[in-house]
């Protein structure tokens, strides 16, 4: 068995990251669009962790938990956001919010 | 040899600005009526620490041997190095600017210290009777430690930039405190003027220290320590033979660019202007700042950097500085004080006497008798803080009210005010014998009159219509019948408990000779605490007033018939340098005057002495009975015109109208400001204001169209609120970001 690679943690990241962008722009459901961006979210954690190691110091690992308080505060907001947004119209579909365009 | 006041000299600055600080941070919050306190204890130490360092270098002085100046630097630590320092050649121009945030302790400093915070803490302590419960209590006083941080650093800086960060430092607290009643435009606009006429000085000051620099490569005094021991006060001894092209400049000019920053610190023609203006702040600031120390700057400057201000060019005495300082500064004394003839405001009285009193001071130095200069600062700085502290307790006690046409006779109502004026008034008119201020200006028209007779007749003259101004004064406010301002509309009310007086109330309750024995009364206890009526005269007040009035009539005999300033003064390194060039490049020079006795050989002192001491003996002594009945006989002509006839006064006004007219309108000089400078400047105001609104704001209004529509454009075809839509156009963005940096 080969030595896991760098290469082999950023295909894992790239590949959550489209994922997550793929998942984002076809699905019209707030809370899964939201879940996608998380994706995304994790998939660049993973590229900057992948880099930390492979260079030998920590900063990427230390920004890394960084990004996860942050991503957890976040989603907290999100999703209440989101509860707040649904009981308004009583459906999760992001186009019945277009006239917030102004 | 060194006492832990000399070692730890870093702290008198220091303190005052912690004191400051503290009443600045936590004053409107916590401490309210309270926020005195830090400031006192700071200032006090700072004024115990002067003294130390005081008493320390007068030992030092007294242990050492003839010739050898006292001086001591203490750098505090490297404010800028700018630049490469293998370049930095000792005296000479390079690439390399050192400066030291560093202190320089000398005899002069030591003086100036005292001044600065002797007076400076007698003057906290009134402050904070005068100013009981005024709105931003706390303000007023983190502005003033903040002052005294600045103006020692002014007085110890080892460098000409420290003076300058001083310098300007006291500038912005003096405009902080003539603007401390903001919401009167009368004082907003007398800050900014204040602030803006001492630009123009300031400006000067910069670039005669960029000379400085430009010429010698250093901005130190006596040398910084670091890459060179000579420093600019030495190098501008050098022969005009050694110098570079730059140095021979810098010669020249820098005199002249430090005089611009004296004379608008100092308030000289044509500077003045602001100091009478300054009046709008609170009275113990223009004791402290607009009186005793901050104005005195200028003269300090030019006693410190004495080898600046004169040369010897081909062979020739290059005077022309110095003439101009004696000229400006002998013009000044006589014109301000023909002002204050007729000013009827108890503080633009005295300020106008400060720009008169500044002058001599000016010409003291001119005429190469730094001592002299210095002394008069001391005596001026006693009596005259005195004076305006004198005319706060009469504007407290008339509730803010200054023209001395609304009363008279107060004696009845302040009896100890009274005398603590006549104290000061007396000092400033020169009084013979008894007082500080008959030394001080003796010993400068003495000197003035070694050099040229009509300087010297020009400040006799002055020093008579300086006793005449200053009696006038005195005899309108304290003598005469009782009269006091009629009460102001809004004091209707006043309660028992007030601790202010009332002018109505003084008028029904103090106002016979009940009132007179009442007060009477009180002095017999010596009771400066509030009974049951209103006291004016405050313990806190009354406390400071009395010390300062026992400077301004000790102090200047003391000095004077002791010479002990003289023979300390003697031993600063600034005197020393100053003498010992002026002695080749003028001939004949007042050892005397430098204080410097003791540098000479016995030999030397001797021929001296018995060449020109019996003859400069005798000369002073005429002087000073002439100075005498000049000022007893403008006490005299006062006390007729003010005391005995009062009318008699204005018909004699009315018969020179013209003349009277002329000083009513002090010359009209603001006038002629506002219509040579002022409006002038306001004209092209408005044309750059015209360009700016419709040139300047034209262009950028136009270059934003182009945005503008492609906003519009993009609003009206891809917003259409489709989330998916911004992502991808943000997913479209990204990939013509990565196309653009991968191929190109």
């Amino acid at each position: 068995m080969s030595q896991l690679a760098l290469q082999h943690y950023l295909a894992v990241g790239a590949i959550m990251f489209a994922i997550g962008l793929i998942g984002f722009m076809t699905r019209r459901n707030l809370i899964v669009m939201f879940l996608c961006t998380e994706l995304m979210f994790q998939g660049v954690g993973i590229n900057l962790i992948a880099f930390g190691h492979f260079h030998g110091n920590l900063s990427g690992q230390a920004f890394v938990i960084f990004l996860l308080v942050i991503a957890a505060a976040e989603a907290s907001l999100a999703l209440g956001l989101i509860v707040l947004l649904f009981r308004q119209r009583n459906t999760l579909d992001a186009d019945a919010w277009r006239e917030l365009k102004g | 040899m060194e006492n832990t006041a000399l070692q730890n000299v870093w702290l008198i600055p220091l303190l005052p600005l912690i004191g400051a600080a503290i009443a600045g941070f936590f004053g409107a919050r916590f401490l309210r009526s309270k926020s005195h306190l830090p400031i006192w204890i700071t200032v006090g130490a700072s004024a115990v620490l002067s003294v130390m360092v005081l008493v320390n270098l007068y030992g030092m002085a007294h242990e050492a041997k003839p010739g050898e100046p006292i001086g001591i630097t203490k750098n505090v630590f490297t404010w800028i190095a700018a630049g490469d320092a293998t370049t930095a050649v000792t005296g000479a121009a390079s690439d390399y600017l050192h400066v030291n945030v560093g202190y320089f302790i000398d005899p002069l400093t030591a003086v100036m210290l005292c001044v600065v915070c002797g007076i400076g803490f007698l003057i906290t302590v009134f402050a904070a009777g005068y100013m009981k419960g005024e709105a931003g209590y706390w303000r007023f006083f983190a502005y003033l430690g903040l002052f005294i941080f600045m103006m020692t650093n002014l007085v110890m800086g080892e460098n000409l930039l420290m003076l300058y960060l001083g310098w300007e430092g006291v500038g912005l607290c003096s405009y902080l405190l003539i603007g401390y009643y903001y919401e009167k435009p009368s004082a907003r606009d007398a800050a900014a003027k204040a602030f803006i006429v001492n630009r123009v000085g300031d400006f000067g000051f910069a670039l005669g220290i960029m000379l400085c620099f430009a010429a010698f490569g250093t901005v130190s005094y006596f040398g910084d320590g670091v890459h060179s021991n000579t420093g600019l006060i030495e190098l501008f001894t050098k022969p005009m033979s050694e110098m570079t092209a730059t140095q021979q400049i810098a010669v020249t000019w820098v005199p002249f660019l430090l005089m611009l920053g004296a004379f608008g610190k100092s308030a000289q023609f044509p500077l003045y202007v602001w100091l009478p203006d300054a009046m709008e702040g609170p009275t113990p600031v223009s004791a402290l700042i607009h009186a005793a120390t901050m104005v005195t700057a200028g003269v300090y400057m030019i006693a410190r950097c004495g080898t600046m201000f004169f040369h010897n060019i081909g062979g020739e005495p290059y005077s022309a500085p110095l003439v101009t300082i004696a000229v400006v500064g002998a013009f000044t004394a006589l014109f301000a004080a023909t002002i204050a003839m007729r000013q009827f405001d108890l503080k633009k009285v005295f300020a106008y006497s400060t720009v008169s009193q500044l002058g001599y001071m000016f010409v003291a130095a001119a005429v190469l008798a730094p001592v002299a200069a210095v002394f008069h600062l001391v005596t001026h700085a006693f009596f005259k803080a005195l004076l305006f502290l004198s005319s706060g307790v009469v504007m407290h006690a008339m509730d803010g009210e200054l023209d001395m046409r609304k009363m008279s006779g107060l004696k009845r109502v302040l009896p100890k005010t009274r005398w603590l004026m006549l104290a000061g008034c007396a000092a400033l008119a020169g009084f013979p014998v008894v007082t500080s201020g008959f030394y001080s200006k003796d010993e400068i028209i003495a000197v003035a009159w070694e050099r040229n007779t009509i300087l010297a007749g020009v400040l006799l003259l002055t020093s008579f219509l300086t006793a005449y101004y200053t009696f006038r004064l005195y005899f309108r406010v304290f003598h005469g019948p009782f009269v006091i301002p009629s009460q102001p509309a809004t004091d209707l009310i006043p309660s028992e408990a007030d601790a202010h007086l009332s002018p109505g109330h003084a008028s029904a309750g103090h106002g016979g000779p009940v009132a007179a024995n009442q007060h009477g009364h009180e002095v017999a206890h010596g009771a400066g605490h509030g009974g049951p009526h209103h006291n004016h005269e405050p313990w806190i007040m009354m406390a400071p007033l009395y010390i300062l009035a026992i400077g301004a009539i000790v102090v200047g005999p003391w000095l004077y018939w002791t010479g002990a300033l003289e023979h300390f003064l003697g031993r600063s390194p600034s005197f020393a340098w100053a003498y010992a060039k002026a002695q080749p490049v003028f001939g004949d020079v007042n050892a005397h005057a430098f204080g410097v006795e003791h540098m000479m050989t016995t030999g030397q002192a001797v021929a001296i002495d018995t060449e020109h001491a019996a003859e400069t003996k005798q000369l002073h002594l005429y002087l000073m009975i002439a100075s005498g009945v000049i000022a007893l006989a403008g006490i005299g002509i006062a006390f007729l015109l003010h005391k005995k006839d009062r009318a008699q006064a204005e018909s004699l006004a009315n018969k020179f109208r013209p003349i009277a007219s002329l000083l009513d309108h002090k010359y009209w000089i603001d006038e002629l400001y506002d219509a040579a400078i002022v409006r002038p400047l306001w004209a092209v105001g408005k044309v750059y204001n015209v360009i700016d609104a419709w040139v300047i704001d034209g262009a950028v209004w136009f270059a934003t169209i182009v945005p503008r529509a492609a906003g519009v454009g993009l609003r009206l075809t891809l917003q259409k609120g489709y989330l998916q839509g911004y992502a991808a156009g943000m997913l479209f963005g990204v990939v013509v970001i990565l196309v653009a940096i991968f191929v190109f």
